[in-house]
Order: C-alpha cells, then sequence, then structure tokens
C-alpha cells in the first residue's frame, strides 16, 4: 500500500499537433497528421526528408529548440493546475523530473570551431550555446521559473525517457519525498545530425512523398518511423493536497514499471519479455490486474520489429482478452517524439480517459498478419475507460509502463 | 539502511592506461557496438560484482542505477563526416553532409555515444532485467540515482541495485562543454572513469564493505548563464563528471584498516548540494 495516492492536476503539450492540450485533443480525435515535409532545413540530399515538426514558442532560451518547448509546457501545466482552487504546493516540496533529448552539435559551429584563430564567444549564455546546449539546463530553468527545489531527476533512458519521468516522479510522490512535480518529457532531433544519425540506422520512414501517410504503426506496409519534436509536462500532486486545495483532478497515476530487456542492441526481445514486464510490474504497483486494464496507448513507432513484438507482449499479458482491449498508437499523427513521446503520449491517453472516447491510429490500411489486435483503425470512437496503460519502449531495451486511471475511479 | 557488498571502478591514467571488457562479455557479438564510456561501465561492473560474490545471472530483481557523463565524440569520428562536407571555401555545406558526408561515419558511432548505451550493456552482459533509472551528466545526478535505488531496495521493489557512474570525458565535445563552464577545466584534468557498486539491504547475507550511515540531497539552481554558487571546482583525481563518490568509495573499501568513515560532499555547478556518510568494515 502506497502512503499517497499521485494525481494528474495540470497537462502542457507543444508537438506537431499544436502547442495546446485543447489542439492536440481535436487533433487526436479528428486523426490528423502533423507530419510535413522538413522545414527547419534544406533535407533535400538525405534519404528522410519528413519529420513531424512543433511550433516553436516566440522565446527560445539558448537557441535551443527542446529548452523552448519544455519551458513552454510546463507553463501551460502550471496555468492549468492553477486554474481552479489555490496554487499547487512548490518549493523544496516540488520537483523536477524529465525525460531529456541528446545534445546535437552544429556540425557550422563544429567548422567555425576548427578555423585559426577560434576564441569562444565571451559571454557564458553565448558560450553555452555555441556548437552544443547542455541538454539538462531545462532542469534548471524549468525549476528556477516554477520554484521547484526538490531533488530533481533527469532520464535520458532514450524513447522511455518520458514515461520514466511520470513514473519517477509519481513514486517520489507516493513516498513522500515530495508533494508536487512537473514531470515529462522534451526533445528536437530534426536536425542534419538528428535525422542523419537515424538515416544511418536505417530507422526511419523513407516515404518522403507521402508524409501524411509515412507513420503507419501495426501496417504490413510500415516503413520506419517518422521523427516528431516536442514536449509534454503533467503537474503532478498528492491526492490529499489537490484536493485540499481545490484543484480540478484529470487523473490518477496509479503505477508505473520498468524493466531491462537485456537482449537486442536495437532490437525487442522477440516475445516481447521486457515490454511484458514493465506492463506486469504497472500493473502490480497499481494493484490492479490484466483484466482492469480497458485500453493501452502503445509505443506502436510503425518499425518492422517494435510493432509485432509489441503485440506478443500485449497478448501474453491480455491473454484472451487481447482483442478485445483498443489499442491507440499516437505515434500515427505526431511522429516519433523520442524523450518525450511517453509524456505527450500519457497526456493523449488523459485525453481520452476524460472525453471517455479512444483516438485512432491512422494509416492502419494493410493489416499485417502478425499485428492482429484492436488498434482502433482510421477513426476515433467512444470507450469508457476506468484503467489506461501507456506503454514506451527504448532503443537499448528500455521498457517503461504508467497506468493512468480515471478520476474519480 | 543500505549497504555495499561488492564495488569496482576504473580509472584510465598511468596504473591502467585502457580496459578490456571482452572477459566480461556475455554477448559477444556485443562488442562492435561498444564505446569507451561502455566498455568502462561493463569492466566496473564486472569487478564489482566480482567482488560481491555474484555471476552474470541477475535476472528480474536486479536493478540498475546509472548516472553518465556528457555526450562524448571523438576528432576522429567526426573528421571524415566533416571532410566530405565541406564546400572548395571550407563552409559546411549541408547539401554534401546529406548526400555523402554523414555516409562517412561509421555505422555504429551512434550506438558508441548514445547516454543510454553502458546501461544497455551492462544489462545484457550481466542479465540485468529488473527497473531502472538511467541520469545524466554530473556528480548531483549520481546522487539521485543513489536515492533510487536506495529507496526501490528499502520498498522491495528489488532486491540488489548495481549503482554507478561512467564518464568518458577526453575527447573534444566533452573537452568544449569545461572549456566553458565557470571556472573552465582544463583538457588535461579530464579522466575517463568508471565505478560501480553492488547494493543490497542490511539483510543480506553478503559481507558488507560499506554501509550508508547518512543521506542528504538539496538544489537550488542559480541561473545557468549567470552562476552564482560556489561548487567544487577541483577533485584531486581531475575532473570524474558523475563519478566521484562512486570512485571514492569504490577505492575506499579496497584498503584495510581499522572502523573507517567516509564522508562525501558536493556543491555541483548544476546546484545540488549533497553529502553522504559511510561506515567501511
Amino acid at each position: 500500500m502506497k502512503p499517497h495516492r499521485v494525481v494528474v492536476t495540470g497537462m502542457g503539450v507543444v508537438c506537431p499537433l499544436g502547442a495546446s492540450v485543447e489542439g492536440f485533443a481535436q487533433g487526436l480525435f479528428e486523426g490528423r497528421s502533423g507530419v510535413r515535409r522538413i522545414s527547419l532545413f534544406d533535407a533535400a540530399t538525405f534519404p528522410t526528408r519528413i519529420a513531424g515538426e512543433a511550433p516553436l514558442p516566440d522565446d527560445v532560451p539558448l537557441g535551443d529548440r527542446k529548452v523552448a518547448f519544455a519551458l513552454e509546457a510546463a507553463r501551460q501545466a502550471m496555468r492549468h493546475a492553477s486554474a481552479s482552487g489555490t496554487a499547487p504546493r512548490l518549493g523544496k516540496d516540488a520537483a523536477i523530473s524529465m525525460g531529456v533529448g541528446l545534445e546535437l552539435f552544429s556540425m557550422v559551429d563544429l567548422v567555425t570551431s576548427r578555423r585559426a584563430g577560434f576564441v569562444l564567444p565571451a559571454t557564458l549564455r553565448e558560450r553555452l550555446s555555441f556548437l552544443q546546449t547542455p541538454s539538462d539546463t531545462c532542469i534548471a530553468m524549468m525549476a528556477r521559473e516554477h520554484g521547484c527545489f526538490g531533488s530533481p531527476r533527469v532520464h535520458v533512458s532514450a524513447c522511455a525517457a518520458g514515461t520514466d519521468a511520470i513514473g519517477a516522479a509519481a513514486r517520489l510522490i507516493a513516498r513522500g519525498s515530495v508533494r508536487t512535480a512537473l514531470a515529462g518529457g522534451t526533445d528536437s532531433m530534426i536536425n542534419p545530425l538528428g535525422v542523419a544519425g537515424f538515416c544511418t540506422l536505417s530507422a526511419t520512414s523513407t516515404r518522403n512523398d507521402e508524409p501524411q501517410r509515412a507513420s503507419r504503426p501495426f501496417d504490413r506496409t510500415r516503413d520506419g518511423f517518422v521523427m516528431g519534436e516536442g514536449a509534454g509536462v503533467l503537474v503532478l500532486e498528492r491526492l490529499d493536497d489537490a484536493l485540499g486545495r481545490g484543484a480540478s483532478i484529470l487523473a490518477e497515476v496509479s503505477g508505473y514499471g520498468s524493466s531491462l530487456d537485456a537482449y537486442g542492441i536495437s532490437e525487442p526481445h522477440p516475445e516481447g519479455r521486457g515490454a511484458w514486464q514493465a506492463m506486469v510490474r504497472a500493473l502490480d504497483d497499481a494493484g490492479l490486474g490484466p483484466g482492469d486494464v480497458d485500453a493501452i496507448n502503445a509505443h506502436g513507432t510503425s518499425t518492422r520489429k517494435n510493432d509485432p513484438v509489441e503485440t506478443l507482449a500485449i497478448k501474453r499479458l491480455l491473454g484472451e482478452r487481447a482483442g478485445r482491449v483498443p489499442i491507440c498508437a499516437t505515434k500515427s499523427m505526431i511522429g516519433h517524439l523520442i524523450s518525450a513521446a511517453g509524456a505527450v503520449e500519457a497526456i493523449a491517453a488523459i485525453c481520452c480517459i476524460e472525453r471517455g472516447w479512444v483516438h485512432p491510429t491512422i494509416n492502419l490500411e494493410s493489416p499485417d498478419p502478425d499485428c492482429d489486435l484492436d488498434y482502433v483503425p482510421n477513426r476515433a470512437r467512444p470507450h469508457v475507460q476506468r484503467h489506461v496503460l501507456s506503454t514506451s519502449y527504448g532503443f537499448g531495451g528500455h521498457n517503461a509502463a504508467l497506468v493512468l486511471s480515471r478520476w474519480p475511479t | 539502511m543500505i549497504t555495499l557488498t561488492g564495488a569496482g571502478c576504473v580509472l584510465l591514467g598511468p596504473s591502467e592506461p585502457s580496459c578490456d571488457p571482452t572477459p566480461f562479455l556475455r554477448v559477444r557479438k556485443s562488442r562492435k557496438f561498444m564505446g569507451l564510456q561502455d566498455d568502462l561501465a561493463v569492466v566496473a561492473a564486472g569487478r564489482a560484482l566480482r567482488q560481491a560474490g555474484l555471476s552474470d545471472g541477475l535476472g528480474p530483481r536486479v536493478g540498475l542505477y546509472l548516472a553518465v557523463g556528457y555526450i562524448p565524440f571523438r576528432h576522429e569520428d567526426i573528421t571524415p563526416v566533416l571532410e566530405a562536407s565541406l564546400d572548395p571555401e571550407g563552409s559546411f555545406d549541408l547539401g554534401r553532409f546529406g548526400h555523402s558526408g554523414f555516409q562517412r561515419a561509421h555505422p555504429l558511432l551512434t550506438f558508441r555515444c548514445l547516454p543510454n548505451m553502458p546501461a544497455f550493456h551492462v544489462s545484457v552482459n550481466f542479465d540485468v532485467q529488473g527497473p531502472y533509472f538511467v541520469t545524466y551528466p554530473g556528480p548531483g545526478q549520481f546522487y539521485t540515482a543513489l536515492q533510487e535505488a536506495r529507496d526501490a531496495l528499502e520498498s522491495g521493489l528489488i532486491d540488489l541495485a548495481l549503482v554507478g557512474a561512467v564518464a568518458h570525458q577526453n575527447n573534444f565535445l566533452v573537452a568544449h562543454h569545461f572549456s566553458r563552464v565557470v571556472p573552465p577545466v582544463a583538457p588535461e584534468a579530464l579522466r575517463d572513469v568508471a565505478a560501480m557498486w553492488v547494493v543490497e539491504t542490511d539483510a543480506s547475507p553478503r559481507s558488507p564493505l560499506a554501509r550508508l550511515e547518512s543521506l542528504d540531497v538539496s538544489y537550488a539552481p542559480a541561473d545557468i548563464a549567470a552562476p552564482s554558487q560556489p561548487f567544487d571546482s577541483f577533485q584531486p583525481d581531475g575532473e570524474l563528471g558523475p563519478a566521484g563518490l562512486a570512485l571514492a568509495l569504490a577505492q575506499a573499501t579496497q584498503t584495510s584498516g581499522p572502523s573507517r568513515h567516509l564522508h562525501h560532499t558536493l556543491r555541483s555547478r548544476d546546484g545540488f548540494c549533497a553529502k553522504s556518510h559511510w561506515s567501511l568494515s
């Protein structure tokens, strides 16, 4: 029995479907794609020339998109949480927990730095944005802006980082280490080095002529993931604090589980062992069983390897119920937000719980015999949900799952 | 309360100029994917487990809690890419980079610098299937990894934790980072280092090497562009990234003597103040 229950009282999002939770939800339920041709740089000579670009906030500290996304999503979430009742409890009782994307460097700055007579820029702010920006700076900036001075958590578990960040924050609150947390993830890899890195691995879709049809999780014709960018941030609080201050409660974070595949560097365990283990642990943490799962927000990357293995893991978890539980892949509409994916997808799951609908997996047109569950193809539909699993499976075998529950249950 | 039952470390320098993870590799085919930070982490973990009398089949009740230093990138890895991406005037040409430059990178380069890769290599070679916390990039984050491991052990989530830190810092990207902070850190002070601990509760049947007596972590970040707080800018062994405490305690457990204690304090650039007190067996 956990000492404290943990609830969500605010959400903020910046993603390829917009820079507000309402806009994001509207796009999700309409089944709209946010994937376009890359406009952030001239990608004409790259094998992959499409991505899900997010709207950039006006203020871009240190010139780093992921820092700007994180700060904007956190502001939205705090405004949301403070819209009803008194303000959340902050100071040493509040912590930041964020999945943060990679520090990639600027090739142009690299050339500059190799020229004879090069000296670093004069001011610390300029120096911190030259060549690369330390990605963890957004943690300090969020903490200072919102007054969160509990011990923060930075997560670099690749594609699972956003889910891990929410789960770790919920644990900090549940065991009494802090009472409030700003938790989520942020990432932006739509730049020459980022796109090139994934092209080298042949991981991304090259369906360049049909950007909006390129991300197609669980479809037989899928050919890789589509990069996305953005941030998702949630305000988590102790249930008694939220009730005490008169906050609107959006959902409960009932459980969290993680596991290591200990198997392959870029391929999941062939039986989905780690994915299954993470989901089981999350349900155990919630005090629930597989029979309580009403829907799953899947990792659903649209890669050849992930989708059938994820399907196997879900079948192992749910048994004969597997074909009757709706499974949504948010990445079909926004692409893969890497370190931010789990956070934005948790927000998508909460939007589904709140509205009593499941959003679609778009571009699911040709059934894959190895992906034979109900993925809510192409059209949203009503579906009342009490408990939803939101899952993320990262490169290198990091697996994470959250149980998000309707409030009141 | 938690105890150390194994500790291992690697500090590259005159007494140990290189480290070879081969003796610890359960999955030999993973060798080609490993960069120096992966080598360091696997060797430190292998040494720690060996000291604890544990083998490689750790399984689902063992967790991994790892702090990783700034992303490494070596000149020799990026130079061929850059050379194929410059126009005749020596300026970066995006078209050339996208057409042929990036293909000059070693196809496995991405794997060798990602911060979650040391955790992967430790997990796959010692079969760690439990929960994890992989964090980044400084000594404050090592303290948060220690907090997470302690809480997981005390709550019964896991039976045993591998806790550690790794930093590959002798490369141009990490050197660039440390050249711009205040005060700057000279490249020759940057160390390539890893240290790992086997951590258990008092109930473990294994003999303790050290016991955690107290742990305190606080956080007060300054304006990142105008640091105003004092911080620990010099460590006797050089700049160790997140591995300072992990290395100090691992080294302390390798010496003997009467009742001994290790007190560690930290004030980091990014706003952590932390201290811990260990009694050594």
